[in-house]
């Protein structure tokens, strides 16, 4: 598989199993985006994982779970090096932001109150 | 395939672009049903009032609270005792219902006196009661009552007591999800921060969106409590007033109910930093998920193990039996929003059903993003369906089961289709590993009950049913 299809096929497994993709705003979209799928990549890397802030801990707890699940539903992943990984990750991070926040048809996430 | 127009709303041809069928390779960027929007007038909608969202759904579910219904008595009347939420001090919530029962000639001259004095009464009844909700119905609404006015009078009378007050009349919004928002905006504004709770545990939560739906809010309760987990505040299920005021607390909000609910965790998470973690508190996989989620966040993950390990094995057996009886059956999900994306990968992943079509009373486009990204293709997707909508896509998908409300499910008995109370459920609870079965076990049964036959035979000449 090549690098797009890996990403594509982690795209797919949180586009149907992750709720934190969808919260209310764009910018809370970005946020847990970009913010969960970096611990996802530090978890999948065995580096160490910042959760010194209530938001760290939070990432963090979402990363592990939603690692878990890949690391199941994908066995490949595990033969993919450090940077392999966290270059797949970064496609996915593009690939969610698209579907869910650039592209997205969703009127109410520019509102600028919830 | 694009939006599409029924071929019951002809005369209607504004519904298209609330009715997709998804097909193989696309995604909601192309397509996304519009929802959230006025019902188009000559649809027989089956949503509720913006009122009824913030009083049968949010409010209505504290157990230590006057619910003072400002209005005719049937607005009180018609948002009490249809759900069934019980609480563990003897139900008062369902016990009593209180109405300032508003006629002609306070329409007239105005209903504040006979609002204050009935305030006033309930309290004087209820002497042990010191919290109450008010609730702005059309008619006060639209004579241009004040509440609060009266609140804030009846607080400094008594002394001893607390009042919400909540400006959320039927026509407030396009749907019950208005009446969701205001109680939770309000509620943040004015409540959240004026008591201080007890803290027992260095572990504390606020656990958001679910309401008690026979027993549910137990059944988590449980599970946290055996992790070693406070929760400071249960929004809404078997919950204080003050509980509630004490929210900014917790070290996390934790979400079940997106829909209903998400609002003061977003609110929360804006003022006081406390993180919102979105979980589906149904489903036998699903619910697995949320407890190591809520583990790792505190580091109890060995807490988290024990519970699974133990619940996993008082209900895998009888879940396993549902499982190996119901793969195939097709389902359609015509509930609130958040049901059709918590729902449909459970019943597909753990028990091998299909969903073939889902709609929403009061979704936003965010549900339906969950709903499609998670959903079937082939599948229907209907924001708002309409009674017609309901006959022609039954016709078109032929499903084996329904799970919505009263109201659908009676329309669909008539045509001999099991249904599940997918509100207030048939036997609960529904959430966690028990619900799980719960729900396995009054779907299978609904399916294969002998009144569906019974119901197509002409008893008139049998003995004993004739006259």
């Amino acid at each position: 598989m090549d690098m797009h299809s890996n990403a594509e096929a982690i795209f797919n497994e949180i586009q149907e199993k992750c709720l934190w993709q969808f919260f209310s705003r764009a910018w809370d979209r970005e946020e847990n985006i970009d913010g969960i799928l970096t611990k996802v990549g530090e978890i999948m890397a065995k580096e160490p994982s910042t959760t010194e802030t209530m938001a760290d801990k939070y990432f963090y707890a979402d990363a592990k779970v939603v690692a878990a699940e890949l690391s199941a539903s994908l066995p490949w992943l595990k033969d993919l090096d450090r940077d392999e990984v966290k270059a797949v990750l970064q496609s996915v991070k593009e690939m969610l932001l698209d579907i869910t926040v650039t592209r997205s048809l969703n009127g109410e996430l520019r509102v600028k109150n919830y | 395939m694009p939006l599409v127009l029924f071929d019951c709303d002809t005369a209607i041809p504004e519904r298209k672009r609330h009715c997709y069928i998804k097909e193989m390779g696309e995604d909601t960027t192309q397509f996304l049903p519009s929802s959230n929007i006025s019902t188009i007038p000559g649809t027989l909608s089956e949503r509720g009032c913006s009122y009824c969202g913030a009083k049968l759904v949010i409010g209505g579910v504290l157990k230590d609270t006057i619910q003072m219904i400002h209005g005719p008595v049937g607005c009180a009347y018609d948002t009490w005792h249809t759900k069934r939420y019980p609480s563990d001090n003897d139900n008062f919530q369902l016990k009593y219902v209180w109405s300032t029962n508003l006629k002609e000639n306070d329409v007239v001259f105005g209903g504040m006196r006979r609002l204050k004095a009935s305030m006033i009464e309930a309290f004087a009844e209820m002497p042990n009661v010191k919290r109450m909700i008010v609730y702005t119905t059309c008619a006060t609404a639209l004579i241009g009552d004040d509440p609060k006015k009266v609140a804030a009078e009846v607080q400094a009378e008594l002394g001893d007591v607390d009042i919400f007050v909540v400006e959320c009349p039927g026509f407030a919004g396009v749907s019950q999800s208005k009446g969701h928002h205001e109680f939770n905006i309000g509620w943040m504004r004015e409540k959240v921060g004026t008591w201080e709770p007890e803290i027992t545990s260095p572990y504390t939560i606020n656990y958001i969106g679910d309401y008690n739906i026979q027993e549910d809010s137990y059944v988590f309760q449980k599970y946290f409590e055996d992790m070693g987990i406070q929760i400071i505040a249960h929004f809404t299920g078997n919950t204080t007033y003050d509980s509630l005021r004490g929210m900014h607390r917790a070290k996390l909000n934790l979400v079940n109910c997106a829909r209903s609910a998400g609002y003061i965790a977003n609110e929360l998470k804006k003022s006081y930093g406390i993180p919102r973690m979105d979980i589906d508190a149904w489903g036998f996989e699903y619910c697995q998920i949320a407890l190591r989620k809520v583990a790792a966040y505190f580091g109890l993950d060995d807490k988290a193990e024990e519970v699974i390990t133990r619940e996993v094995a008082k209900w895998k057996p009888k879940y396993d039996w549902y499982k190996a009886r119901l793969p195939g059956k097709k389902v359609a999900i015509w509930t609130g929003g958040p049901r059709l994306w918590h729902w449909t990968k459970a019943l597909e992943d753990d028990l091998g059903m299909k969903v073939v079509a889902m709609s929403s009373k009061f979704g936003h486009q965010e549900d339906f993003e969950k709903a499609i990204a998670r959903g079937r293709t082939g599948t229907i997707y209907i924001d708002d369906g309409n009674e017609l909508e309901f006959f022609e896509v039954i016709e078109k998908v032929k499903p084996d089961l329904l799970l919505t409300g009263p109201r659908v499910g009676d329309l669909v008995k008539k045509l001999h289709l099991p249904y599940i109370n997918g509100h207030a459920y048939h036997n609960g609870p529904y959430m966690g590993f028990e619900g799980a079965v719960n729900m396995a076990r009054d779907m299978y049964n609904a399916m294969n009950s002998p009144l569906w036959r019974l119901a197509e035979e002409d008893l008139s000449g049998v003995d004993g049913y004739a006259q």
